[in-house]
């Protein structure tokens, strides 16, 4: 048995997949479209909206719904590792010396980094904004069959983007698979990630790069088994894509009413 | 038929049964782009409802040849013909429908996200409506005994379920060939019988030929009505498998080792002083033939 699990901190691409497939809740009977539209309304929905409470709200109603479905708690708390990682990481620099009450300041030479409570406020926002939009995407992914997914970006892409989309995805699979081989490897013979690329830092480069090098020949491999099986560059789809009910439709005239009027009322509006 | 040696200097293999043919590699040549040689003046022959044994150390050409039978190659020499059309000749259009590849790691084949999607790749590939698709899947799902895998994930199956899951997106294609690279490498005794019983089936109910690529002597021997000998790229010898299979100068100068059977037998008979009088492959076979020697008091 393989999977591509490399770290519990890791979505594991399988378990998305075998989710997916499953389709054990109401959510996997809801259109694909309607998720995908929802997924759209929430991202301006965060990107005109700045108040906590609010976001917090969608968080908590995005949240139930990922736990109404189903699906893994606890995996989702160890896959937000890596989001809260790039959020910290990309805003490190800029919740200092925010204009506001101060809380905390380092003096350094020459200047002083002072951390206000309007930047720890930035932290949390973006943090939350970070957190709903990583949920709901892992929700619908897990949610909406492959055969779904790759029927809705067929249509919302032009050929040969879609191909390349659709591809890609694939092609990633195997490229975490081949990771996970070599980290299994590595840690067959007492070697860690930190401890490897500490004692042997050449090697352990090397290694990575034949990881790309390999999983490269493997792509070329599947592609010449599926041209044995007459893939002429086209990915045939075997259904079509669930259209929304009424209700669904219902839901996202709401919805779309709603995020327009949040849009307007918006002041950064125009950002 | 008797052992057939092949003559190097022969510019064409002529054809053997012209009614009976699928498929016919007329001294077909193949280099890779970095110069080293995948065939070499190949001849070799595919008739109807017959299960060819392609045997040859790593290395002799047998997967090349495999992914020359369904126009993945094309030789560089020579020529092939595939169900009356040459492939060469620019016919090779629709090829993949005529002869299927099950290749020898399942995992360059399956790559949709389930077994089911991935069975029904090939027929939706054929334009079959995806009804039709998904009841030849399910029809090829059940030949094989994988009815139970339909909703898995191929990632998550075993190795030998995973063999299973790669035939029968092949034999929903309903080719007339199909080409096992390596079928029973890698899997465990319980599988790779599943697997011998399928390619015997496929030939007996569904009337496909089925060619396969195999180091496994003891395999060929059990189950080939055809054994061809490859080395350095080309066929040096075929017949069935009583008579290539009990000539050990011919098996060495392969490279390969003697079916355990014909092992056993024949040093049972150096050993007990008795010529050997019939020429066993199979388990049953050899306890007949032990029965049927004159008994050595010095063994017992």
């Amino acid at each position: 048995m393989s999977s591509t699990s490399l770290s519990s901190h890791i979505p594991d691409l399988d378990l998305i997949t075998y989710y997916a497939e499953k389709q054990g809740s109401f959510f996997s009977r809801v259109s694909p479209w309607t998720k995908a539209c929802l997924l759209a309304f929430l991202i301006l929905l965060i990107t005109v909206n700045r108040n906590l409470l609010i976001l917090a709200g969608l968080y908590a109603v995005v949240l139930a719904c990922y736990v109404l479905a189903g699906l893994p708690v606890k995996k989702l708390v160890a896959w937000y590792a890596l989001p809260v990682l790039f959020v910290v990481s990309l805003i490190g620099l800029m919740i200092w010396n925010e204009p506001g009450v101060p809380l905390f300041s380092w003096a350094l030479p020459g200047f002083e980094l002072t951390l206000t409570d309007n930047g720890v406020l930035l932290v949390v926002t973006l943090l939350i904004k970070a957190l709903i939009t990583v949920t709901y995407s892992l929700f619908f992914l897990m949610t909406t069959r492959y055969q779904h997914f790759s029927g809705l970006v067929s249509r919302l892409f032009p050929a040969p983007l879609d191909q390349i989309f659709l591809m890609a995805y694939r092609f990633l699979f195997l490229t975490l698979a081949m990771t996970a081989a070599l980290l299994k490897a590595v840690w067959s013979r007492g070697g860690g990630l930190i401890h490897s690329l500490r004692m042997q830092g050449r090697l352990f480069a090397g290694i990575f790069a034949l990881v790309f090098i390999r999983s490269f020949e493997r792509g070329e491999r599947v592609h010449k088994a599926m041209i044995a099986r007459g893939f002429s560059g086209s990915y045939p789809h075997s259904g079509e894509v669930p259209r929304p009910g009424l209700a669904e439709y219902g839901v996202l005239a709401i919805t779309g009413a709603l995020v327009t009027a949040a849009i307007i009322l918006s002041p950064y509006r125009g950002w | 038929m008797t052992i057939i040696r092949r003559n190097p200097e022969a510019p064409h293999c002529p054809a053997v049964d012209h009614a009976r043919e699928l498929i016919h590699v007329d001294c077909a040549s193949h280099t890779y782009a970095d110069g080293s040689v995948g065939i070499h003046d190949m001849c070799f022959f595919v008739l109807r409802h017959e299960i060819v044994a392609i045997c040859g150390p790593n290395g002799s050409g047998k997967s090349t040849l495999i992914e020359h039978l369904n126009g993945l190659l094309l030789p560089s020499l020579g020529t092939i013909w595939v169900n009356g059309r040459s492939i060469t000749g620019g016919e090779q259009a629709g090829l993949w429908k005529e002869v299927g590849v099950v290749f020898q790691s399942s995992d360059d084949q399956l790559f949709a996200p389930t077994v089911l999607d991935d069975v029904m790749f090939g027929p939706l590939n054929m334009g079959l409506s995806p009804a039709d698709a998904r009841a030849r899947a399910l029809g090829a799902l059940t030949t094989v005994g994988a009815e139970g895998l339909v909703d898995k994930l191929p990632n998550y199956l075993s190795g030998g379920q995973k063999r299973l899951i790669a035939i029968a997106g092949i034999l929903a294609m309903k080719p007339l060939v199909i080409a096992l690279d390596e079928p029973t490498s890698d899997l465990d005794p319980v599988h790779a019988g599943m697997i011998e019983e399928i390619i015997l089936d496929l030939r007996d109910r569904h009337g496909i030929s089925v060619v396969i690529a195999t180091h496994d002597m003891d395999l060929a021997a059990r189950i080939a009505d055809r054994v061809c000998l490859v080395r350095n790229g080309a066929v040096f010898a075929e017949g069935v498998p009583e008579e290539i299979f009990y000539e050990p100068a011919l098996i060495r100068e392969a490279g390969l080792k003697l079916p355990g059977i014909v092992q056993t037998y024949l040093d049972y008979c150096t050993a007990s002083g008795a010529a050997p009088i019939s020429r066993p492959l199979r388990a049953a076979e050899l306890t007949m033939a032990l029965r049927m020697l004159p008994r050595d008091k010095n063994l017992e």
